[in-house]
């Protein structure tokens, strides 16, 4: 049986300190089971300036069994996948322990973004591209954050008008920007 | 009224009616010390009674003969006192006893004069054969006194008693330094639980982070101490931790058995009603539990007929039937060299150990 009174308790500490950490943690449901973590990208790494949504789901054993953390915000990090966004985090396994809270877990996924373990990958295309082209793997992750994890993105209009000014063909670049799903970078990519 | 009260029961950590009690669950309300035996009449504790032997402050009521109640207490007071003092020596010289007194008034006076008038009829007693007396040590001391207020003050005919400075009450004999060594004792070691108990209320445990002793029932209100490390749980979250299921590949020594903040391995847990301050009193803590589970026949054991997995290193008492405890077999091991060598306890470790040498 989930501790909701821990859970509450949690949730208010985490509150009080949200601008200082800018970590926050919100309830999806009433039930306290599903909610919604956000990390700013730590600075001086590809995910700066990035807001990342992360899914929690807590367990039945909570807080004797880790909470279950998966990546909304699509991430381009040699140990979440890119695909579904899963995390490779020891403490989020076996080195659980009932101390830790949910905002030290995000605090600890907030610190593997700053520091990559590509040995212990969750997406091998991403370590191997960390381990062989590091400077692509940095434009990438880049990209990724301006994309998908930036608060603010441009409308899909705006992407338009920008590339246009770029000098494209209007009717190529609409095309091209919906068959990468908006994203106006891996539209440029195709263009040129 | 009574909730302003603080529950006896909630400050030993142990109130099962909760926020149901009608007393107060308020450290900052006085707990209510007044003997309920000595209102009664006598308190067989006398002078040693804990609890505050203070007069009754229910109305006088108008139930009792009107004539002797409103001239007793001055004639007793005159009669009985009048020619009592305190001798050059402390000692309350008896009072002169008047035989007239019938018994068919003793009930029309108070409990707390009855108890001084039956001490006055012993003390007067003594008067007669006065070599029975030998020590003052054999005088007891002003009760009132020794409850915190005596209200005949300096002439009151009784001893009073020397002051505790633990809980400021005249409650010390001055002859008997047995009993005044005993209550200084005791009122030290009461003193500091109380202490000690306060000072956990603040504690909060790091896994349900609630204060350990505020839970919601009796048998949660316990810290839960682990033996290697100095990190506090509640006895209920910590062993929900160590008995969880290490399904997610955690590994039972490294994961489990340590402590969920510092991950230091301990391999016991010491339940305990209060936290400890130093490691002295920890180890008061963990021995006195240790001695506890020691008078306790092991379920295992079960007098000899059982098999106990814990062996020899188990906490719980381990005799047969007969009362006979059992017996540590030594081990003697012939060493290549010839040398006989006592093993005492044979562990798969050590071999593993030696194993890992080779």
């Amino acid at each position: 049986m989930i501790d909701f009174a821990r859970v509450q308790k949690e949730l208010v500490e985490c509150g009080k300190d949200a601008e200082g950490s800018g970590i926050k943690v919100t309830p999806k449901s009433d039930n306290l089971v599903l909610l919604l973590g956000t990390i700013p990208g730590p600075i001086g790494t590809p995910y700066e300036g990035g807001v990342f949504k992360i899914d929690i789901t807590l367990p039945d054993g909570y807080p004797f069994e880790p909470p279950k953390m998966q990546f909304s915000t699509k991430v381009w990090h040699p140990n979440i996948s890119s695909q579904s966004g899963a995390i490779c985090l020891d403490i989020l396994k076996d080195q659980w322990s009932p101390a830790l809270t949910l905002k030290t877990a995000l605090l600890s996924v907030q610190a593997l973004l700053s520091a990559p373990q590509p040995d212990d990958p969750q997406d091998a295309v991403v370590a191997q591209q960390y381990l062989k082209d590091y400077q692509t793997f940095v434009n990438t992750a880049r990209y990724w954050t301006e994309s998908f994890a930036k608060p603010t993105s441009l409308g899909i209009e705006d992407k338009v008008q920008k590339l246009v000014e770029m000098g494209f063909p209007e009717a190529q670049v609409r095309n091209i920007l919906e068959a990468v799903g908006g994203d106006e970078n891996l539209a440029l990519e195709r263009l040129l | 009224m009574s909730r302003r009260v603080l529950c006896k029961f909630f400050a030993h950590g142990a109130c099962l009616k909760g926020e149901h009690c009608e007393y107060s669950h308020d450290w900052n309300d006085p707990p209510n010390l007044i003997c309920t035996f000595y209102q009664k009449g006598v308190c067989a504790y006398g002078s040693r009674c804990r609890y505050d032997h203070v007069k009754v402050s229910r109305p006088q009521s108008s139930t009792a003969s009107s004539s002797i109640t409103e001239q007793r207490p001055l004639v007793s007071d005159d009669v009985v006192f009048g020619n009592t003092g305190i001798t050059s020596n402390g000692i309350a010289a008896a009072p002169e006893f008047s035989p007239s007194r019938s018994p068919s008034f003793i009930p029309s006076i108070p409990a707390w004069n009855q108890e001084q008038q039956q001490y006055h009829e012993f003390v007067g007693d003594d008067d007669v054969s006065q070599s029975r007396i030998t020590s003052p040590a054999e005088i007891p001391i002003c009760s009132f006194a020794a409850a915190g207020n005596c209200p005949r003050g300096e002439t009151c005919p009784h001893i009073h008693g020397d002051l505790c400075s633990t809980c400021g009450k005249h409650c010390l004999h001055p002859f008997r330094p047995e009993e005044r060594a005993e209550h200084m004792k005791s009122c030290e070691n009461k003193q500091k639980h109380l202490e000690a108990l306060k000072r956990s209320q603040e504690i909060e445990c790091s896994v349900c982070l609630e204060r350990v002793l505020s839970k919601p029932t009796a048998a949660e209100r316990k810290f839960g101490l682990l033996s290697e490390c100095d990190h506090p749980f509640c006895i209920s979250c910590i062993r929900n931790w160590r008995s969880s299921n290490p399904t997610l590949g955690m590994d039972v020594n490294s994961t489990l058995r340590a402590c969920p903040i510092c991950r230091k391995l301990s391999y016991f847990v010491i339940p305990s009603v209060i936290w400890y301050s130093t490691h002295e009193e920890k180890m008061e803590i963990v021995d006195s539990y240790k001695a506890k589970l020691k008078s306790i026949d092991c379920k295992h054991f079960d007098f000899g007929d059982g098999n106990c997995p814990f062996g020899t290193s188990c906490f719980y008492k381990h005799a047969y039937r007969d009362g006979r405890l059992e017996e540590v077999v030594l081990r003697h091991l012939g060493a290549a060299d010839g040398d006989t060598v006592i093993a005492k306890d044979i562990r798969l470790s050590d071999f593993l150990a030696s194993m890992h040498l080779q």
